[in-house]
């Protein structure tokens, strides 16, 4: 085998402001060397023995798409259940259609009860009311009287089941007549009477086989998005070790063409138990376990406000449109001091905020912090960025801030939150991209998948449309230009990751990782960007074709 | 020793941080109130138990010699309330320490609904020197609010450290807000019988009438509060009990009591549970009771001293 590969195509984006175009990109043991014309190559290629490959020449050769954060382990939960959301996924396995309407619903569940095989429990995953209506277990009843039917709502917020469920859980009834947030004839659980449900299902959804079968087809749905590096910004939610081992097992195989980096759950929420001195010592003793494609680094997870699906989140005034309340993850006080001990370790912190009240606590940490003891480079994110306003990007920027934002939120949650959370100028104006790209305020974009689909293209192209599922643009002025929303999802992507110098654009040095496109997304323009086609990956040098 | 519908009670313990929970979870955990209790907190390394005390310390459980426990919510709370209610012999009563940042009323609902378990009361802890500037901040405000409102008893904590008149302005606004009793407490020292289950220990125990003790100290928990049984030689008049509970006021902290009601009720002849806590109560039909099988049955209230006259109290629901 040749020293060196160069690969031909008919355009490479660099993503590299002083080359942003070239022909060629040659690579040695899964690193680039050059990048360029096949002809300025010659001093390479008149001193090693290479071989030309033109595998791409009809294609157009990108950074390998950057995902910085998602959760496989919640994936590997879900993936394992039928999707019944009122937005299509596109997995690699199948090509699941919108689900919108009770009527719908209910008909796909009637055929996914045909298809399975009797007794397994049918698990589907993506009711809301807002879409689909109410659906109790006598509707489930009518579906089967033998199969368990559990209908799991799109945010995660309740579950219902009927009564072959009940009996295939051994539920104690009398204990659940009880709970006032479970309604046992209506086969509902809301809230903590999920807890109880999960009482009798965790065994089931979280036994060794069925887990890694749905963390396999995570590694199918991060290869078909074509990214080829991830960020778990929560490993080990279901424990640890369990996770840990479950990752090795599944993801650390020489056919997995992307890495993981991984920030750990287990201090995310304030670490209570723990001495902040001893958390410290625990993220950074980590980095000793990485494996080739597993790596932690020193990065680590906050908590401010709940879940934004969820509707969770923390509001400054007027507040949520019902009069309901978000939720801290982390007390204030607490958040503050762990931040500290994190930003004085040097630690590089990212912060799950939602809701403007959970951005403007986090924000008034930072400047606090950075009043203590200044610091350049300190990577400070803000995740998911639900609500927040122009003065607080403002103020991000002046500290040194970067985002990284749930974009998707706008496609999907836009218009319901318009009409039943927030109202119509909060809610067009969700994952506010354009005063972040005036500001100067470096974002990637994410799919918190399974929040939205693990797909950057598609993440990128609400990015920079505002196109909701209803089909209206909801505040133009906040979309990202077409360069900003590429990169998005791979040089600002690897920023926010801490990788830049290793990953997310094309020059010497770096991984040899390439998303290889059907078409270039600068002559397709923003509104085709979803619609291109993804030949598949490069990923370390080596060939992975979708 | 365990309730007389064969369910563990649950007590939980809300307030914003630095509201005095650990302080109250200690000093439960060690008094001599005779209980085995299990507590789960959320701070476990804030537990700070004399080591005399300790029989193991394993992981993230504490066991004590007077058969108390004190577990860490690891992960899930149901995972730790099963852990508990596992424990061979049964815990007499779980306590939750909620997180600061929780809502208590919500928390409860593991009380109300987990297999085994029984909801007792929420009882809200609020720092005397620092609530009423909590609940104006921007970030915790509104939830500070939310947590009193969701409480069926308050405890002002740390009174000591403020004078009588801004003690006393801090229950008075706190009551505005919850609408429940609220008793001031320093240093966690609360009589049991106010936060705790009164338990069918206690209702089987013979309790004599206390007598009054010196009331210099209004502050000493002991002396703050006052029980009185009524042992009921014949069925209550159900109505007439349903009204005093609704109408007891919120100097009666607690009442608890098995009862049988006149054959004039639909109810029949068959043993019932009542429980008042704060405000909040409740009837409900229970197992038979060997022990009170020949008798109407027992009742127990709790009462601010000095304010309510328990023995009078209670006898007004069989006089006449």
């Amino acid at each position: 085998m040749a020293d060196i590969t160069v690969f031909l195509a008919r355009q490479v984006r660099t993503m590299e402001a002083s080359m942003p175009t070239a022909e060629a990109v040659a690579v040695r043991d899964g690193h680039i060397v050059e990048v360029g014309t096949l002809a300025a190559m010659t001093p390479w290629l008149d001193n090693y023995d290479h071989e030309v490959d033109d595998t791409f020449i009809d294609h157009v050769i990108m950074p390998g798409f950057i995902d910085p954060h998602l959760h496989p382990s919640m994936a590997a939960v879900l993936l394992p259940m039928e999707f019944t959301t009122v937005v299509e996924w596109d997995l690699p396995w199948s090509e699941i259609g919108a689900v919108n309407g009770r009527v719908e619903l209910l008909d796909r569940l009637i055929e996914l009860d045909a298809d399975l095989e009797p007794e397994a429990p049918l698990f589907a995953w993506g009711h809301h009311p807002i879409w689909h209506g109410e659906i109790d277990r006598e509707t489930l009843n009518e579906i089967s009287a033998t199969r368990p039917i559990i209908v799991w709502h799109r945010g995660y917020h309740s579950l219902i089941v009927n009564d072959a469920c009940y009996r295939w859980m051994d539920i104690d009834l009398d204990a659940a007549r009880r709970h006032p947030q479970i309604d046992v004839d209506k086969g509902a659980f809301f809230e903590t009477g999920l807890g109880f449900a999960y009482r009798y299902m965790t065994s089931f959804l979280l036994g060794t086989e069925r887990f890694r079968a749905g963390l396999d087809r995570m590694r199918q749905v991060i290869h078909h998005g074509g990214q080829t590096t991830i960020g778990d910004a929560a490993m080990g939610m279901y424990g640890f070790e369990e996770e840990w081992g479950h990752l090795k097992a599944v993801m650390e195989r020489p056919d997995t063409p992307f890495r993981i980096q991984l920030m750990p759950f287990e201090m995310a929420l304030g670490g209570e138990d723990d001495s902040d001195e001893a958390m410290i010592e625990r993220v950074l003793s980590y980095p000793q376990r990485n494996t080739h494609r597993l790596r932690f680094s020193d990065h680590v997870k906050m908590f401010a406000d709940g879940g934004f699906f969820a509707e969770l989140l923390m509001l400054k005034p007027p507040g949520h449109l019902d009069g309901r309340h978000g939720e801290w993850m982390t007390p204030p006080e607490r958040f503050e001091q762990v931040a500290r001990s994190f930003w004085n370790a040097g630690l590089k912190i990212h912060v799950h905020c939602t809701g403007d009240l959970g951005v403007e606590m986090t924000l008034s940490t930072l400047e606090k912090l950075q009043w203590e003891r200044p610091r350049f480079n300190h990577r400070f994110t803000f995740e998911h960025f639900g609500i927040s306003s122009a003065q607080q990007v403002a103020r991000m920027a002046e500290v040194g801030a970067l985002a990284s934002v749930n974009a998707y939120y706008v496609y999907e949650l836009s218009r319901a939150f318009a009409d039943h959370t927030l109202g119509y100028e909060r809610a067009s104006q969700m994952a506010r991209l354009g005063s972040l790209e005036r500001a100067g305020v470096r974002f990637a974009v994410h799919s918190d998948f399974t929040m939205a689909p693990a797909k950057p293209l598609n993440n990128a192209w609400v990015a920079a449309n505002r196109l909701n599922e209803a089909g209206e643009v909801m505040c133009p002025n906040e979309r990202a230009s077409l360069d900003a929303a590429l990169k998005a999802i791979t040089s600002n992507a690897a920023y926010v990751l801490g990788l830049e110098d290793e990953i997310g654009s094309l020059r010497w040095g770096k991984q040899a990782d390439f998303t290889i496109l059907e078409a270039d997304p600068y002559d397709v323009g923003a509104e085709g960007l979803r619609d291109i086609p993804i030949w598949g990956t490069v990923f370390e040098g080596e060939k992975f074709p979708i | 020793m365990t309730s007389p519908d064969g369910l563990v009670p649950v007590t939980v313990l809300g307030g914003y941080l630095g509201a005095g929970k650990t302080t109250l979870v200690n000093n439960l955990l060690t008094n001599n109130h005779g209980r085995r209790l299990a507590v789960l907190v959320n701070d476990f390394g804030a537990v700070n138990i004399d080591v005399d005390l300790i029989v193991s310390h394993d992981g993230d459980t504490i066991s004590l010699k007077n058969g108390c426990v004190c577990c860490s919510i690891s992960d899930a709370l149901g995972e730790s309330l099963d852990r508990v209610l596992a424990l061979d012999p049964q815990p007499d009563q779980i306590v939750i320490e909620a997180s600061g940042v929780a809502d208590p009323a919500k928390i409860a609902s593991y009380g109300y609904g987990w297999p085994g378990c029984r909801m007792d009361a929420v009882i809200v802890l609020a720092d005397v020197e620092t609530i009423q500037d909590k609940a104006k901040d921007q970030f915790v405000g509104e939830l500070i609010i939310r947590q009193l409102r969701g409480a069926d008893l308050v405890l002002v904590t740390k009174s000591d450290l403020v004078s009588e008149d801004a003690l006393n302005s801090v229950i008075c606004w706190a009551a505005d807000i919850a609408a429940v009793p609220v008793t001031p407490v320093s240093h966690g020292d609360i009589d049991p019988k106010v936060v705790l289950d009164l338990s069918s220990f206690d209702l089987d125990a013979k309790w004599e009438p206390q007598t009054s003790h010196d009331a210099d100290s209004i502050r000493s928990a002991e002396d703050m509060f006052e029980t009185a049984t009524l042992e009921l030689s014949r069925p209550l008049d159900r109505s007439r009990l349903e009204e005093a509970l609704a109408l007891w006021p919120q100097d009666v902290m607690r009442v608890k009591g098995i009862v049988r009601f006149s054959e004039d009720c639909d109810c029949g002849a068959e043993l019932h549970v009542v429980q008042r806590v704060g405000l909040r109560w409740s009837i409900e039909p229970t197992l038979p009771n060997t022990d009170l099988e020949d008798s109407g049955g027992r009742l127990m209230v709790v009462v601010r001293r000095a304010a309510v006259d328990a023995t009078s109290l209670i006898s007004g629901l069989v006089d006449g």
